[in-house]
């Protein structure tokens, strides 16, 4: 007969005998879910997945991390309008992480300490793929291009590579020396750059067709659209991007007085901005767009980024929102003034909207210098045969050409994002169609985005804490030739870093291994997917749903049994 | 060295000097100044231990039963509600059978609320399956807790050492404070035969079935009667190393042939032996302190009630609807000796009241004119209730 031992001790294991996961009714599972800042970005990376590398203060593995999606952090840290900031679960909690300070310091620790890119590079007999246009674009899909193993020749129409990184972004947002350093960083992992070689002129789409098993085109927009005010065009009409790539080459431009730019993109404001700095009086900036801000729909908004439009209206540019130009004044054959309209956008039958004008709303501006910055089309000398008559390639979301195979394209030539970090992305995406193309393999479908929102996050275990602002060179104290917006130190990148709700993704915070009442959580890291850090034990969890409630990140779900 | 010292403080450097190296408590006055002085001890390193700070009662004695069962000496302290917030874990530190050591800082227990010493948090442990050694002064509490490691680590049985809050916990007294040699010369270090360790895993408490549940039962009780053996053990081998004895399980004080007898429980012991110096004209009484009230020393009491026509039992605390505890205990116990004194069961000093000099002529004088009672609470003052109330 069995004998009971002082205080029913009893071999280890007798009570894991009683399987009382079978009285469950629902189960938890690990769940990832992609995180609003990676929905958001334009380019593709997890801002959550290398924030939770700084946090561990392995800020390689964070950069490393960071350019397995983006190659130039240190550019786009700065330059980039952070869609992911504004999609931020903490920004409904109290403020957005400051993902593009954070970015942009991992960009300059890379420069500084001369990391090099995780590339293994091209294996011998790897084909090589030609790439035309040396911008954002064109630059990152040589990088994934390289990634996947292949060998890249890189067209540029410059002498430098860079495209419209060098061509129109002033150094106040850019400094040379980074945007220098960061192409030449990648140039050197062994791309062949070929200068001075625009499509066109001094190579053919033709014989790159037949040298080279597949093409990217990246060539930007080198054609501004037409403008004129009821068909009168002044003698003296420049285009904003023609004075801003003066400027950034030349180092002058022409002395005006009063100016209004027609346009509200970045180029509108980058050259209002400029021509602030470099002495002009008045510098007004027209457009039917409207100033963004609370209730302003995305597709209504000004698409220059908000924080250049803030700053630009801090050193005295004025921005008239919703309006148009109704006529030129001119007197003889020098513009003396514009006549502006207050716009509205109506939505016509059909759903198609269409900007009006409001008779009687007219109001003169004097000005001595009309400068439109309405946008650029690609320059069709050299595509024809892939352009056709439109204004930009028609491509797909992998960059794909109907009826051209083997040709890709990408970028502002593509329409369709306008901004660097938009065009880091189509170069990736557009690496992966062209190296299942040369594999002769079918796309994989990338996956459909699991987002998770806050209401999926349990909150209660974060704490307020302040964002870290970078610091910012007050409006009277600025020139064109000193960058406006600091960075942070590594310790501010750290704190933002530990504000991270680390959204969908295990942080290892040990909630469910310790709230479990039944220890049916366990840490079996080896045995562990999804990048969780526990693992269930379905022999004994009774669901009662606990982890799933306190898990902080939402990485865990209850599902119903089987 | 005799010292004037705080008895929370004392009782503190006592524990200190058993080397525990778990300490987790919540504070509730009046037991918070032992556990604070240990808890500067330990801060500024003159105690090597663990204090694990927690949000509750529960978790300090979850916390002791955890640490002792790993292989940890462990202590905690607590009072009044806190003691009653542990009592589901207190059950399961006896059930066990994991030698923790507990200080009850006694005080009365709400509704309604009072701040004050009587004895019902512990009486109300009585059945907790703890060893419960009750203190009639400082240098016994220091005495005592010195002792109830021992006690414990040799029977595997907790010991809970009750002292009266305030009166004792609070008091400045000339105490003889051990020294460290003494007490390690007493008290080896904690070897726990049925120690956790990770490398041989073990369930403990498992679920018992009704096969085997009266056995677990009926083995913790003797597991009780038979601690009785150590406790007077202790009591002696301690009395060897610093010549102090507190006579075990119950201590006598009075002529043999004596025919009055007053056994109470806890600090109003010092009160009455002035008292009876202060009244020679009632004669010979006899003293009883009972020391154990867990185990309950049967065989003592009737030893000491021989030749007693009259016994007084004075407690600090009742049972609602029953009347005294230690009185009815005292009643069972003598219920087949071979002669038993007339027995007159008091309640006194309740949530503080206190308990002068006059109550031992008050007592003795009540009993010589009055049958005995069954249970009564001797210093009520009916008229602070409404008549319906009395």
């Amino acid at each position: 007969m069995l004998t009971l031992t002082r205080g029913a001790y009893a071999k280890a294991g007798s009570s894991l005998e009683l399987n009382t996961g079978d009285w469950r009714l629902k189960r938890p599972v690990h769940l990832h879910r992609d995180a609003p800042c990676h929905i958001a970005c334009p380019a593709g990376e997890d801002p959550q997945a290398w924030l939770a590398r700084v946090a561990v203060e392995d800020l390689r593995a964070a950069w490393e991390r960071l350019v397995s999606a983006n190659p130039l952090p240190a550019i786009t840290g700065r330059v980039c309008h952070h869609p992911c900031e504004s999609a931020c679960n903490r920004a409904q909690f109290d403020e957005p992480i400051a993902i593009h300070s954070v970015e942009r310091l991992l960009g300059d620790r890379a420069l500084e300490q001369g990391w090099p890119y995780p590339l293994t590079g091209p294996g011998p007999g790897a084909a090589e793929v030609a790439v035309v246009g040396a911008g954002p674009a064109g630059l990152s899909c040589a990088y994934h291009l390289l990634r996947r193993g292949w060998r890249v020749r890189l067209f540029e129409a410059q002498a430098a590579a860079g495209g419209m990184l060098r061509m129109a972004l002033p150094p106040y947002r850019l400094p040379r020396e980074v945007l220098d350093r960061e192409v030449q960083r990648l140039l050197e992992v062994g791309v062949a750059l070929v200068p001075n070689h625009r499509l066109g002129r001094d190579v053919s789409l033709e014989e790159l067709r037949r040298d080279f098993p597949a093409v990217f085109l990246a060539p930007g927009t080198g054609l501004s659209r037409t403008w004129s005010a009821g068909g009168v065009v002044p003698h003296d009409l420049r285009t904003g991007l023609s004075l801003l790539t003066e400027w950034l080459s030349v180092g002058a431009l022409p002395a005006f007085s009063r100016v209004a730019i027609i346009g509200g993109g970045n180029t509108a404001i980058d050259l209002a901005r400029v021509l602030r700095a470099t002495g002009a009086r008045e510098v007004h900036v027209i457009t039917f767009q409207a100033m963004p801000g609370p209730g302003v729909a995305a597709h209504e908004a000004m698409s220059a980024a908000p924080r250049e439009i803030r700053q630009a209206l801090e050193e005295g540019v004025i921005i008239h929102d919703r309006r148009g130009v109704h006529r030129l004044i001119i007197r003889g054959e020098r513009v003396v003034g514009v006549e502006m309209v207050h716009m509205k956008e109506l939505t016509r039958a059909g759903g198609r909207r269409e900007a009006v004008a409001f008779e009687g709303t007219e109001t003169i501006l004097e000005v001595d210098q009309v400068i439109p910055a309405i946008g650029q089309r690609v320059d069709p000398q050299g595509m024809e045969a892939v352009l056709g008559r439109a204004e930009f390639f028609q491509t797909d979301w992998w960059g794909r050409i109907g009826g051209h195979p083997g040709i890709f394209a990408g970028g502002d030539a593509a329409g369709r994002c306008g901004t660097v970090s938009g065009a880091v992305g189509e170069g990736r995406r557009a690496a992966q169609a062209i190296d299942a193309f040369l594999r002769d393999a079918t796309m994989a479908h990338e996956k459909t985005p699991q987002p998770i929102g806050l209401d999926q996050l349990n909150v209660n275990y974060f704490d307020h804490a302040p964002r870290a602002d970078a610091p910012i060179v007050p409006a009277a104290e600025r020139s064109a030739e000193v960058e406006v917006e600091g960075g942070i130190s590594a310790a501010q990148a750290l704190a933002e870093s530990h504000r991270c709700f680390s959204c969908g993704e295990c942080m290892a915070c040990d909630n469910c291994w310790t709230l479990c009442p039944d220890n049916s959580v366990l840490k079996a890291r080896d045995h562990c997917v999804e990048g969780s850090n526990y693992v269930f034990d379905y022999d004994h969890c009774k669901g009662c749903g606990l982890c799933a409630h306190e898990c902080p990140v939402g990485f865990i779900a209850m599902i119903d049994e089987p | 060295m005799r010292a004037a010292i705080e008895g929370s403080a004392a009782i503190a450097r006592a524990v200190a000097m058993c080397r525990p190296q778990v300490v987790s408590a919540y504070p509730i006055t009046p037991q918070t100044h032992i556990v604070e002085a240990l808890a500067r001890m330990i801060a500024q390193g003159e105690l090597r231990a663990e204090l694990v700070s927690v949000e509750s009662e529960f978790s300090a004695a979850s916390v002791v039963l955890g640490a002792a069962a790993a292989g940890s000496r462990a202590y905690t302290a607590t009072s009044a509600q806190g003691l009653l917030l542990m009592t589901e874990v207190l059950y399961n530190i006896g059930g066990l059978r994991i030698p923790v050591v507990m200080t009850c800082a006694n005080r009365a227990i709400g509704a309604p609320v009072s701040a004050w010493n009587d004895q019902q948090d512990s009486m109300a442990m009585r059945d907790t399956g703890w060893l419960q050694l009750y203190c009639a002064d400082n240098q016994e509490a220091v005495d005592t807790t010195i002792q109830a490691f021992r006690i414990a680590e040799r029977t595997e049985l907790p010991v809970m050492v009750c002292v009266d809050g305030y009166v004792l916990t609070h008091t400045l007294e000339p105490i003889d404070l051990p020294s460290q040699e003494q007490v390690d010369a007493f008290l080896p270090p904690y070897r726990f035969s049925r120690a956790l360790d990770p490398r041989n895993p073990i369930s403990i408490g498992n679920l018992v079935t009704p096969e085997y549940y009266s056995e677990a039962r009926h083995a913790h009780h003797q597991a009780i009667l038979r601690a009785r053996e150590e406790i007077i053990a202790a009591d002696r081998d301690w009395a060897a190393i610093c010549g102090r004895s507190w006579d075990g399980l119950l201590a006598v004080d009075g002529p043999p042939d004596a025919r009055l007898g007053i056994l109470t429980i806890g600090s109003v012991m010092g009160t009455l032996f002035d008292a009876r110096q202060a009244h020679p004209e009632f004669g010979a009484v006899k003293l009883i302190k009972l020391r154990a009230m867990r185990p309950f020393p049967v065989a003592e009491l009737i030893g000491a009630c021989a030749g007693l026509s009259d016994l007084i039992v004075l407690e600090r605390a009742l049972s609602p609807g029953g009347g005294g505890i230690v009185g009815a205990e005292v009643r069972a116990a003598l219920f087949e000796a071979p002669s038993r004194p007339k027995i007159h069961n008091f309640a006194a000093g309740l949530g503080g009241r206190d308990m002068p000099l006059d109550l031992y002529p008050r007592l003795l004088a009540r009993i010589a004119h009055e049958a005995p009672v069954q249970f009564a609470i001797f210093d009520l003052e009916p008229e602070r209730l409404p008549p319906q109330e009395r």
